[in-house]
């Protein structure tokens, strides 16, 4: 059953990763509760052999008691007026050969009274009782042990996929959606929950069940238990089929669902732009076309789905009434069945197998499309767990002594994608203390030449040093840490204020936060807020203005007083007041520490210590804003081009957002 | 303050139940579909119940033929008399016997066709019910569309978008689960119930009253069980939520995670999330390894009851072997029922709760619509006047504009002036209906804007964000948004004028290329371009704009400056003014502090007479002048 299942699986897989090494991986996680699983397994086979031992004892009921009882009572009244010796070898002894001889239990005297078989049937049927309980018992355990030792077993995966994905670097994610991460954490880990949770317990023991009851079936009568099993072959294909046809048909509606939720969320969420423009009528009319092929998808994939239960609800059917035909015509013909004496009692517990066999294939039947979706999830697991990070610390990288502050990049190159380098040979020199401007149209390269500082990504040749070290001679921790970032768009996490400004330093007293927030400028609005430093901020800082999360940003960073800055300077999206407090923020920030800052302000580049144009990966100009002026050069049209606005214009005060209420 | 709270509850409670009631009505419009899935749910309900009684039929034909052979076995001379003494007569004896064989087959075949009956109609009642609830949920969404579509801002101001998400997809689809299976495997359940005990009352009252009083307790165990299990599962979504949201942000704030070299404690949080939710997992786990073994248990020891107690009646002669084993059948028809009935009730308590969230959304009101003789607004000239408008986002609350009052000439460039909170934003917002006024008028061409069609009077007026929103789609979709019927000519033309063209045809897909969520990513200065290409396809008399430029380099953002220039021109604009150029060009500015407008002129006028004007300019203009100068 499980060799064949993963045959199909495997012709299957798109990936080359094979399902046997996609299963043995997963085993290596559940190796730590291995002892659970022998228990488990034990519980297993005791809860089948009692499983299996029911019926039978059922059987026994009627071939030792009732039928025996039945038959000689039978007996007893034919036997009125008739010889003795006919009574002797007679009636009861005929009926009783032919259609309950499968007796083992217990033989009943042919003359016990009807209460002494009623106390027989009576201790018979607590000993059943007593097989129910005990199954109970064992059940729950086992299921109890399987499923914490799944889900145990999950909750280790969680974690080193949460760590492998902290240890990636930023390539990873230019050339991966962080949508696609969560995705695989979220719905392909439940994917593999689903199973494993209820599911393998379900399947495992079922499997055995099946093993078992085909077992003793082919013991009892191999030539009743073949013509019992007749319809598990069609059942398979059926399976096969069903469940193939229905894999494919859900892969579509997923997909269908997927696009009627990108539409949802895209027209929902500006809403205000649809509104503007008057789109509603077209969006309407697009989002049903969407919505009418996701129905119809799901039409689709539900046939199949719709379909397997009853088609093996009626094959188990079938099957009894091939049982108990096939079994009564040899009794009633008196006929043995390739040498089994076919009784009664033995067509009931054939019977009661079948039902025993049947509930277990519909059971694992069902739940094909589970273990098929768990596989393939967990093949994606795997895929991101292989993914290797591209930024590690050296073996035997030594910590990074306090930072001076001397900056230089020799020769760097630097590429994402492999063959389309971003930096083409930059040579760059800071002095400790000196504030670096970087200027330059988009996609010049800017922000990876701040993304290799700290290590978030590493040139693909040349060097960049700190102090003379080479950044990947030391341990990324103790480098980052000596390294402050405030980025363009702040990030911050839901948690409190506070909490979110000691980020960097987690230790740090509340007298040092609020000092670091009133360097930031931000100690004033934080006041105002309705609970001051322990508002728990929403979603991505929701509730705050963009001019606020900046301000908590250089706020964070002045907390750990770092010896190098790096700054993505916001634009001009705040209002003035605001704008005012963020600049003599950061000009506190700045003051004694080597900075580079990607420039989009023209009083941060005239304060610059060096100013760099940087164009396709180059810099193609430096100086200070006067001398590269004076040397009109690029910087000079860059400049010039503005020159009409530049000598008239400041910015006035403003809001963020047309549509935001204010 | 009690007795509001419990008949607030009470309320609340009777609106759910109409929610659900009102949802099933929509199965009403769907009859066919309906009734064809409620009639195959019969059908195979009955076949499901005759299955037992015909495999009686074959056990009881084999039995009595077993008997009938042991009589026929007997000497001769005494087959008469053991037939009389059984009550049988002899030579129907021997004609049962010989035809046994034919009749147990037609019993077998009769049982297979009742089977595949079973099988096709179980079928084509999932069928149908699938089809069915797709339709239904298919209705719903497209109604939560539409409705969200048209609700007004002051709605989606108080309503997030991943909440309204949730009610068209998670909401829908648990409203579907009951209404597509929930309710049919109710009935089903039902039939089944109510059927099984008929049968078994009419073949043997004794024995069913052994079974009986264990159904009460099933049902018990069983409601038990969703009231037990429910708050648990709730609980464990919260806590996997915790653990996605620390996913999700450390995904999202990933540089900030590295730089601030954090991943340690990040890992630990994360830890404790994650093993939160495993023991709630394991809390969930060890009620089901109480209550499922025990479920069973309860359905086994029904049977042992009727092994047992049947035992007797068949050693008193009063229960034959067949009727027995059919008994036992029957009982687990009785106990599959009651599982589902539980899982049905649990089911219905999370759709009516769900029924209620969908049908708050379709009733909401919208305080934005068109009036009923609202006419279409046809060319304009592009007069807008202020009469004394004062604005407040809720009934009682302080209003955020007071007074209002101007006039802007077609042609006119009105420049908005002042600080965060002061009103600007609402002024604009009031124009094109996005909110209505709570006092006073706002006037198009002498048109009270809530006179006229709402679609005809955005027609005329065209809105160039600071943040540019584009959808999924191509660049050619995008630009011609608000005039999906725009020819490529036009939409070049705009392109052209918004200086949009040239980066636009290098990418290798030109016109053609996708953007949006899914598509390529444009700079900030091409996006914006871009949303003035759209405006200007839409030619319209009125303009709305922020003039920021977001992050650009600088030829870009002179280009932008360009392109908002050929905008503006010939059009009544209203700016949201974030550069000193605009306030200089402007034909008036209107200087706004806390809702009302404090001051009014142009720049000149202003530097002279307005010190709050004065002082925005100078705070400043100062830095930048000395720069250049």
């Amino acid at each position: 059953m499980f060799d064949r299942s993963m045959e199909i699986l495997g012709s299957d897989a798109r990936k080359a990763r094979s399902v046997g090494e996609t299963l043995k991986r997963l085993w290596r996680y559940f190796r730590p509760y291995a002892l659970s699983l022998v228990l488990v397994g034990a519980f297993v086979v005791a809860g089948t052999y009692m499983q299996v031992l029911i019926p039978d004892l059922t059987g026994q009921a009627v071939d030792c008691y009732l039928g025996p009882y039945a038959a000689s009572r039978l007996g007893q009244e034919t036997a009125g007026g008739l010889p003795a010796e006919l009574l002797a070898g007679g009636t009861s002894a005929a009926a009783e050969a032919d259609a309950f001889s499968n007796c083992w239990y217990t033989t009943v005297q042919p003359d016990a009274t009807g209460a002494e078989v009623i106390f027989g049937l009576g201790l018979l049927i607590l000993l059943i009782v007593g097989l129910y309980v005990g199954n109970a018992i064992v059940s729950g355990i086992q299921f109890y042990v399987m499923s914490v030792a799944g889900y145990k077993s999950l909750r280790d995966i969680r974690d080193e996929v949460f760590g492998h994905v902290q240890r990636l670097s930023l390539g990873y994610f230019t050339r991966h959606e962080a949508g696609d991460v969560m995705s695989r954490f979220t719905n392909d880990i439940d994917a593999l929950q689903q199973v494993i949770g209820f599911g393998l317990v379900s399947v495992v023991q079922g499997g055995l069940l099946i093993v078992w009851t085909i077992y003793v079936m082919l013991a009892k009568s191999w030539a009743f238990a073949l013509i019992s099993l007749v319809t598990l072959p069609i059942m398979i294909v059926i399976t096969r089929w069903l469940s193939g046809e229905a894999r494919r048909a859900f892969r579509r509606a997923r997909h269908e669902i997927g696009a009627v939720n990108a539409d949802l969320q895209e027209n929902i969420a500006n809403v205000r732009e649809v509104q503007a423009f008057s789109r509603e009528d077209e969006n309407i009319e697009q989002f049903t076309a969407q919505n009418a092929a996701n129905r119809d998808a799901n039409i689709r994939a539900q046939t199949f789905t719709s379909a397997l239960a009853p088609a093996l609800e009626a094959l188990s059917y079938i099957s009894l009434a091939v049982v108990a035909v096939v079994g009564g015509t040899f009794i009633l013909t008196g006929q043995d069945l390739m040498g089994t004496a076919l009784s009664v009692g033995l067509i009931i517990t054939f019977i009661g197998y079948s039902q025993q066999f049947n509930r277990p294939v519909q059971q694992i039947a069902l739940l094909w499309t589970n273990i098929q979706n768990a596989v393939a999830g967990a093949e994606r697991i795997f895929d991101l767990l292989d993914e290797h990070p591209d930024v590690t610390d050296r073996p035997g990288a030594e910590a990074m002594p306090l930072i001076r502050g001397a900056v230089a990049f020799e020769g760097v190159w630097a590429e994402y994608n492999p063959g389309e380098p971003v930096l083409r040979g930059i040579d760059l020199e800071a002095q400790p203390g000196e504030t670096v401007a970087i200027v330059g149209p988009t996609g010049a390269g800017k922000t990876t030449i701040i993304n290799l500082l700290p290590r978030f990504w590493d040139v693909t040749a040349g060097r960049v040093t700190i102090d003379g070290q080479d950044v990947r001679d030391v341990t990324r921790e103790s480098l980052r840490g000596q390294i402050g970032l405030v980025l363009q768009d702040t990030f911050l996490f839901s948690d409190t204020v506070l909490d979110n400004i000691r980020y960097g330093r987690p230790e740090a007293t509340e007298e040092e936060v609020v000092a670091a927030a009133k360097l930031a400028h931000a100690h004033d609005f934080i006041q105002r807020l309705p609970e001051g430093y322990q508002t728990v901020l929403g979603e991505r800082g929701s509730g705050l203005s963009q001019g606020q999360r900046q301000l908590l940003a250089i706020a964070r960073v002045a907390l750990i007083d770092p010896r190098i800055l790096i700054l993505d300077e916001a634009t001009s999206s705040v209002d003035t007041r605001t704008e005012r407090q963020i600049q003599a923020a950061l000009d506190a920030l700045l003051s004694g520490r080597t900075s580079f800052v990607i420039a989009h302000r023209l009083s941060t580049i005239r304060s610059a210590d060096q100013v760099l144009v940087l164009d396709q990966g180059q810099i193609i100009e430096r100086g200070t804003h006067d001398s590269l002026l004076a040397a009109r050069g690029f910087y000079y049209d860059l400049y010039m081009s503005q020159f009409r606005r530049q000598a008239t214009e400041t910015e006035a005060a403003g809001e963020a957002f047309l549509f935001t209420t204010d | 303050m009690q007795a509001t709270l419990s008949r607030r509850g009470r309320r609340a409670g009777t609106a759910r139940r109409g929610a659900l009631g009102r949802a099933i009505r929509y199965l009403g419009r769907y009859p066919r579909l309906a009734i064809g899935a409620t009639l195959a749910l019969v059908v195979a309900t009955a076949a499901q119940l005759a299955v037992p009684q015909l495999v009686q039929n074959i056990i009881d034909t084999i039995v009595n033929n077993a008997i009938n052979r042991a009589i026929l076995d007997i000497p001769a001379s005494f087959q008469q008399l053991a037939a009389e003494r059984l009550g049988l007569d002899l030579t129907a004896v021997e004609a049962e016997v010989v035809g046994a064989p034919r009749v147990l087959l037609m019993a077998g075949l009769v049982v297979v066709l009742f089977s595949l009956a079973r099988g096709l109609f179980t079928f084509a009642q999932n069928y149908l019910s699938q089809v069915l609830s797709q339709e239904i949920a298919f209705e719903l969404r497209n109604d939560i569309f539409a409705k969200i579509q048209r609700l007004s801002f002051s709605y989606h101001d108080s309503n997030r978008t991943g909440q309204l998400m949730i009610r068209a997809t998670d909401d829908v689809e648990r409203l579907r689960g009951f209404i597509g299976q929930g309710l049919l495997l109710a009935l089903q359940a039902f039939i089944l119930l109510i059927g099984t005990l008929i049968i078994l009352l009419t073949s043997n009252v004794r024995l069913t009253l052994v079974v009986l009083p264990v159904l009460p307790v099933a049902m018990i165990v069983f409601m038990l069980f969703g009231a037990i299990v429910q708050p648990l599962f709730r609980e464990v979504q919260q806590r996997l939520s915790r653990v996605n949201t620390i996913l999700q942000e450390n995904l999202a704030g990933l540089k900030v995670v590295k730089a601030f070299a954090r991943e340690r404690d990040e890992q630990a949080q994360f830890k404790v999330a994650n093993d939160a939710e495993l023991e709630q997992r394991i809390r969930i786990s060890r009620t089901f390894s109480f209550l499922f073994p025990f479920i069973f248990l309860v359905a086994n020891l029904g049977q042992a009851a009727i092994l047992y107690f049947g035992g007797r009646q068949i050693v008193g002669g009063t229960l034959t072997l067949g009727e027995w084993q059919k008994f036992s059948l029957y009982l687990t028809f009785v106990f599959i029922p009651m599982g589902q009935l539980g899982f049905i009730i649990s089911l219905m308590a999370q759709a009516a709760a769900s029924a209620g969230r969908i049908f708050e959304i379709l009733d909401a009101e919208n305080d934005v619509a068109n009036k009923q003789d609202a006419m279409a607004l046809e060319t304009i000239a592009g007069r807008v006047t202020f009469e004394n408008v004062t604005f407040r986002y809720f009934d009682s609350s302080e209003p955020v504009l007071r007074d209002i009052a101007f006039a802007a000439e077609p042609g006119q460039t009105i420049a908005l002036l002042g600080s965060t909170g002061s009103g600007k934003t609402t002024i604009i917002n009031l124009i094109p209906r996005f909110y209505d006024v709570s006092e006073g008028r706002v006037l198009v061409d002498g048109h009270d804007v809530r006179d006229v069609t709402l679609e005809s009077l955005r027609r005329h007026i065209g809105i160039v964000l600071q943040e540019t929103t584009l959808f999924t789609g191509t660049i050619r979709e995008n630009i011609a948004f608000g005039r999906p019927d725009a020819d490529d000519e036009e939409i070049e033309a705009a392109a052209r004028a918004a200086a949009a063209h040239d980066f636009i045809v290098s990418f290798p897909e030109g016109y053609d290329t996708p953007v949006g969520e899914r598509g390529s990513t444009l700079s900030g200065g091409q996006k914006q371009r871009l949303a003035i290409a759209r405006a200007l396809l839409l030619n319209p008399r009125i303009l709305i704009l922020d003039d920021s430029t977001s992050s650009v380099d600088l030829n870009t953002e002179y280009q932008i400056q360009q392109a908002l220039d050929r905008l503006m021109a010939g059009r009544t604009s209203f700016v949201i003014a974030q550069r000193i150029s605009t306030v200089l060009n402007a034909d008036q500015i209107l200087v706004l502090d806390q809702g009302t407008v404090v001051d009014r002129g142009t720049h000149e006028e202003l530097l002279e007479s307005s010190p709050i004007y004065a002082e925005i300019y100078h705070s400043q203009l100062a830095e930048d002048v000395e720069v250049v100068g």
